[in-house]
């Protein structure tokens, strides 16, 4: 806006251009009524005279030549020009060219207004068009440092600024910031005016001293999840006009503006981590999968089916088939690691190649759960996890059944002439106490005798109402089912705890072994 | 779940209520952390108001035993009920821990 120095003698000029036919009417009533020239004069120059100038415009005529009465046009003080008449005396024509000079006065002031409403509209229009930019382009923004660049850039055009800066200060992780112009304060001074915006949403205005270098601060805060994560700062060098409330206001605006796009970033990059993370679970997945057998081994006089399904992508139970040792037996192991998810699954992995490891050379189930309790003792410590795990052997020769448990449950043992009963442990988990517990058992299988080593994802898998399936119930299927081949047993056990349950969520893993005598 | 803990002399006595498992075990093993972090070797934890367990609950009452043990004191259990008891059977963590009918026992135990 033009100072009202500049303001003056563009003052009647401007009545003169827009106003010309109300100025027309002034001078032709005065002619009329006797006058001989009527003129407007400013700052020693004619702007207009009557009778119209015939031979020279009136710029060139002498300001001496409009003699006689002269009234001064003023506004707000300042002096905009005079009006002139010649030929006209008397006090009641002295009152009446001031009662015109008056008139011309607030012309001329309505001109001034009118040219500043004008001048704020386009200025507003300029600005409404700046956010729409900044908002369109924020779109193409998708990380976080353009996203801190693009407002600072736009504020320090849109507002007379030396600078202008976004910062962004999430609780957790290290400040952000995007910056504009060569007057900018540093990170360390912008961070400590961010510290003292106040708690009630308005701006932080800092100038002089109390702002680095003299220069003026203005911290609009910037809301990010409903917190003021982050803050747009304009400065302006030492001795500029303070910031103007119209300024504050559209800083306001770029600065609400900013905190969408932040925010829009911030979804963006987790969606992107999510999504990250989804494909190293189901790589984990996979991998944890194929750690499972692919197929039961054939055994003369014995069949053998095992499943897994872990709750989450990937599970803390483990089911395994040992290479069959030289000579006869086979051996097999389900386990259950303490928790899911992630963490379990590495703990598996590990409890996994342990017992494996300690299957070659003859040992019993008792001495490989000794051994590997002593193995991963001190690594489940660290890690306050424990493993339950049954380890069966079978001897086809003899057609007996060798095993040995160590905490876990539920292990069902079903005669050929029934009824079914759980197989306590006798042994901790491995990882519980520094020493083994486990004793070796051994159970006649013959035809017909059937064992089902289960989780308990199984016996605590509930309904809606909260009831678990529990033992009793499972005890009673592995009945029913016992004519089955193995490989359908595990289906059927599967198909039923899963319709007990239907509706709900699977709340834990659940992994089995099968292992029916047939004749050979 | 719920957890009230107290002190009884140097022993601290650990009284969570209801469901104890995945989500509220992290409430009980801080707890046992801040009563190792007090120097307090014995603890007790009074399962009366457990319904149930689950493995993660059942690895923060074997972490706190080994950490007791480890200064040299021990985690005591008691007011099993029915249950739960089942499920320290079928685990045989009735092996590793000292479990007792009631808190009485488990603290005259620690020679209280």
């Amino acid at each position: 806006m033009p100072s009202a120095g500049e303001a003056a003698p563009a003052g009647l000029a401007a009545v003169l251009t827009m106003r010309r036919p109300q100025v027309e009417a002034m001078a032709q009533a005065w002619l009329l009524a006797g006058a001989r020239a009527f003129g407007i004069t400013s700052h020693g120059r004619v702007l207009a005279a009557w009778p119209g100038p015939e031979a020279q415009p009136a710029a060139q005529i002498e300001p001496g030549a409009l003699g006689g009465l002269a009234a001064e046009v003023t506004a707000d003080g300042w002096l905009l020009g005079e009006l002139r008449v010649t030929g006209m005396a008397g006090a009641v024509a002295a009152a009446r060219l001031a009662a015109d000079a008056t008139l011309l006065a607030q012309l001329a002031q309505q001109e001034r207004e009118l040219d500043a409403v004008a001048e704020e509209l386009v200025g507003a229009q300029d600005q409404i068009l700046a956010l729409y930019d900044l908002a369109r382009a924020a779109r193409s923004h998708l990380n976080l440092p353009e996203t801190l660049s693009a407002p600072a850039c736009e504020t320090a055009r849109l507002v007379a600024t030396d600078g202008a800066a976004v910062l962004f200060v999430p609780d957790d992780g290290e400040p952000a910031w995007g910056w504009h112009g060569p007057g900018v304060p540093e990170l360390a001074t912008l961070l400590a005016a961010f510290r003292r915006l106040p708690a009630d949403g308005r701006e932080l205005i800092l100038a002089g001293s109390e702002a680095s270098h003299g220069c003026n601060l203005l911290l609009i805060p910037v809301h990010v999840r409903q917190h003021t994560a982050a803050a747009l700062a304009l400065a302006r060098g030492p001795g500029c006009t303070a910031f103007a409330s119209p300024e504050i206001k559209l800083a306001h605006a770029i600065a609400e503006q900013s905190g969408a796009q932040i925010e829009n970033v911030l979804l963006y990059e987790e969606t992107l981590a999510r999504a990250r993370l989804d494909t190293e679970m189901a790589l984990a997945r996979t991998v944890q999968m194929r750690l499972l057998p692919a197929r039961a081994p054939a055994i003369t006089g014995l069949q053998l089916a095992g499943r897994a399904t872990p709750a989450l992508q990937v599970g803390g139970d483990f089911y395994d088939f040992m290479p069959a040792q030289a000579g006869r037996t086979c051996t097999f192991a389900v386990g259950d690691v303490s928790g899911k998810g992630l963490s379990a699954a590495l703990v598996m992995a590990m409890a996994r190649s342990v017992l494996r490891s300690k299957a070659s050379g003859g040992a019993t189930p008792a001495q490989m759960l000794d051994s590997a309790n002593a193995e991963l003792y001190d690594d489940l410590t660290e890690v306050a996890m424990f493993a339950t795990v049954f380890v069966g052997q079978y001897d086809p020769v003899a057609r007996t059944l060798r095993y040995a448990n160590a905490g876990h449950s539920p292990v069902i043992y079903c005669p050929p002439d029934g009824p079914a009963r759980l197989l306590e442990a006798d042994g901790t988990a491995l990882g519980v106490l520094p020493f083994s517990l486990c004793q070796d058992h051994e159970l006649p299988f013959g035809p017909a005798a059937l064992l089902v080593i289960g989780t308990d994802g199984f016996s605590e898998a509930s309904n809606a109402a909260g009831a678990m399936y529990g033992y009793e119930r499972l005890l009673r299927l592995v009945e029913s089912l016992a004519v089955q081949p193995a490989a359908a047993i595990a289906d059927e056990i599967y198909l039923a705890v899963g319709a007990f349950a239907a509706g709900q969520l699977q709340a834990d893993d659940q992994t089995l072994i099968v292992a029916k005598g047939v004749l050979s | 779940m719920k957890m009230k803990w107290r002190l009884i002399g140097k022993i601290a006595v650990l009284e969570p209520i209801g469901r104890f498992d995945a989500h509220n075990a992290p409430a009980v093993a801080e707890a046992l952390a801040e009563a190792r972090n007090s120097s307090l070797k014995d603890a007790i934890v009074n399962l009366g108001q457990v319904n149930f367990l689950d493995s993660t609950a059942l690895a923060t009452l074997v972490q706190g035993m080994k950490h007791c043990r480890q200064l040299g004191g021990d985690l005591h259990l008691c007011c099993l009920q029915q249950p739960v008891r089942i499920i320290f059977e079928l685990t045989r963590l009735d092996k590793a821990f000292d479990i007792y009918e009631t808190e009485a026992e488990a603290l005259h135990a620690f020679g209280g």
